[in-house]
């Protein structure tokens, strides 16, 4: 059976990974022999400067999901490089690393610095930072994804995956906008900006006021929009979204994403992404499949 | 992919009064590395409302684990209904334990209120052993709410009750029963757990009388493995999580 997938010219054994920010502290608490099976490893978004986060509350869960405002809390470029990138290359699973720059510049200055480290195999751009000089997010602007990923392409030694925000009008513009531009993947969907509000107190539940809701709430929306945004575009796309179980994953394979990512899952079920994993294993043995391309894109019309 | 996740069969799953619960399960492993002051996450069904895991912590772990719990919403409440030799699902033990008193305390004084007694039972036991004083000092809503002195008796613990009706004990806050503690800062040593307003007193208090201490903090958990940092802890170092770098922090740390 094979299930290697490819972004750009990396590789990767099978198509499961996790979304960032869901997948932390292997060496104390996960066995690495099971880690080593997932196809990538996606750490928490790294900025170019350490960034203490949002005031609490940052999280809350909701009916079959939760919403969370971290504030992408992360020890920036250097101390990630320092304290987090050795101990997860050593684990071994091809890492695609997340990063986030508050202006192009930052940007050029993460992609740099991690130029030439080992274990790499793509950089994930998260795209929900401010676009300076308009009142939008660069991942809510078409013109600034290009601009941003033409710009990060000239300097990057890996493949480049863009991350989108699902809070727009059309994702498949965004989507097109990167491919344009070189991007040779896009992943989605970042959370959907939402709310939730203490009715005794009459305040906002989190300290950030709005937050991002994630899980299985949002499964349904995220399906669509990555079966959108495959139709449309050539390139491998990441789908994530409300992913607990083999069967969801393969929602979004069928719909046309060549990866997919578990992520809040991870807090309700740590086995998740090898369920599954496994889960897919299962269902290509049922239907007598030999690669993993038979099950991508396969939805009937 | 977890070393740490387990099923474990419940024992028993036991009234203790009108509120408050106690629940056992077999789990060897946690018995044999648990440390007091560190936690379980437990998932209480496979439904997805609610949805996250609850954060419970270790009553005592001699035979089996035992968590000490309060019915106070949906979770809890669909954790009242487990029976004996139902499969727990539990991401356990979690977290930074208590700093142990050195062998110069003398007098160790567990100041709690309401279900922040929890994690004081499976200290006395450590603790017991030891030649120092074991003081409790507890504060709960109603008599109803003050349970189990008995656990703690045994263990040799002198025990001080305040009530905020005062039907059992000193009418009052916790606060009222500070004049119990024996305030000398090489040989006193302090654990706290409970509400924030009850945590900062007890805060001030030992500031003044430049004692040390512990407390065991609470937050709303996801991962409760240090990866969300969803469960931050303000403190002079800042934000810390509360189910990795905690529950148990330096008492004086805390920003409340
Ligand atoms: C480290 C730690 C140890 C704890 N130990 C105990 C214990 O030994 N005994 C005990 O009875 N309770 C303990 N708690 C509190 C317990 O986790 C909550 O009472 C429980 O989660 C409530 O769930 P519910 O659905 O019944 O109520 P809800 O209606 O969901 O919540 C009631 C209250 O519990 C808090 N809460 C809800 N979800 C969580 C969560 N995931 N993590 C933390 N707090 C939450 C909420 O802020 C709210 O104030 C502990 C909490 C933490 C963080
Ligand atoms: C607590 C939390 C933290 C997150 N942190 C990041 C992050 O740092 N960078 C990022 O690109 N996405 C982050 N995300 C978004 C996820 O990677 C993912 O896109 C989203 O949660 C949808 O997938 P899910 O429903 O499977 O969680 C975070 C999500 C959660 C719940
Ligand atoms: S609950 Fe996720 S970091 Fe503490």
């Amino acid at each position: 059976m094979n299930l290697s997938v490819k972004i750009g010219n990396a590789t990767f054994a099978n198509p499961v990974t996790v979304a960032s920010g869901t997948f932390g502290h292997a060496e104390k608490y996960y066995n690495l022999e099971e880690v080593k099976k997932l196809g990538a490893l996606v750490p928490k978004t790294v900025t170019r400067h350490a960034q203490t986060g949002n005031p609490p509350a940052r999280i809350i869960e909701t009916a079959s999901g939760m919403l969370n405002a971290i504030g992408i809390e992360n020890p920036g470029i250097d101390g990630f490089m320092a304290q987090k990138l050795p101990s997860l290359q050593k684990i071994g699973v091809p890492l695609m690393v997340s990063i986030l720059g508050h202006t192009d510049d930052e940007f050029v200055q993460i992609v740099e610095k991690l130029n030439g480290q080992s274990g790499i195999a793509a950089l994930e751009l998260n795209l929900s930072c401010p676009n300076l000089g308009h009142k939008v997010l660069v991942a809510q602007d078409p013109q600034a994804i290009s601009r941003l990923v033409k710009r990060i392409k000239r300097v990057a030694k890996f493949p480049i995956v863009t991350k989108l925000s699902p809070n727009v009008t059309d994702i498949s513009e965004m989507a097109l906008a990167a491919q344009d531009a070189g991007a040779d993947a896009v992943s989605l969907v970042n959370t959907f900006t939402a709310m939730v509000i203490d009715i005794e107190k009459r305040r906002s539940v989190l300290g950030n006021v709005t937050g991002g809701l994630s899980g299985p709430a949002i499964r349904p929306i995220a399906v669509q929009m990555v079966y959108r945004v495959a139709r449309r575009v050539k390139i491998p796309v990441v789908g994530m979204g409300g992913i607990m179980t083999a069967k969801d994953a393969l929602e979004f394979l069928i719909a046309g994403a060549t990866m997919v990512a578990v992520g809040t899952a991870n807090f309700v079920n740590p086995r998740a992404p090898l369920d599954v994993l496994e889960g897919i294993k299962e269902y290509m043995k049922k239907y007598k499949m030999k690669d993993i391309k038979e099950v991508i894109g396969s939805i009937h019309l | 992919m977890d070393k740490i996740q387990s099923f474990y069969p419940v024992v028993s799953n036991q009234k203790l009064s009108p509120c408050f619960y106690r629940l056992c399960f077999d789990a060897p492993q946690i018995v044999k590395t648990v440390q007091p002051g560190q936690f379980v996450h437990i998932r209480v069904h496979d439904g997805l409302e609610p949805f996250f895991r609850r954060p419970f912590s270790v009553y005592r772990a001699q035979k089996h684990v035992e968590i000490f719990y309060e019915a106070i919403g949906p979770g809890t409440e669909i954790l009242t209904k487990k029976k004996k030799g139902d499969l727990l699902d539990v991401l356990g033990p979690l977290g930074t334990p208590f700093r142990l008193p050195s062998e110069d305390v003398e007098d160790v004084v567990m100041i709690a209120g309401g279900i922040g007694v929890a994690p004081f039972l499976i200290l006395s036991d450590v603790l017991k052993a030891r030649k120092c004083r074991l003081i409790l000092l507890y504060g709960g809503r109603t008599a109803g709410h003050v349970y189990d002195m008995k656990e703690f008796k045994k263990n040799g613990c002198q025990i001080h009750v305040a009530t905020d009706d005062g039907s059992i004990g000193v009418k009052g806050r916790v606060s009222k029963l500070f004049s119990k503690i024996p305030c000398n800062p090489e040989t006193t040593m302090i654990y706290t757990c409970g509400p924030h307003a009850m945590m900062a007193a007890v805060q001030d208090f030992a500031r003044q009388k430049r004692m040390s201490g512990q407390a065991a903090c609470e937050e709303v958990m996801a991962c409760a493995l240090g990866a969300c940092l969803g469960c931050s802890v303000k403190t002079t170092s800042g934000y810390q999580t509360c189910c990795y770098d905690g529950p148990a922090f330096e008492l004086g740390e805390v920003i409340f």
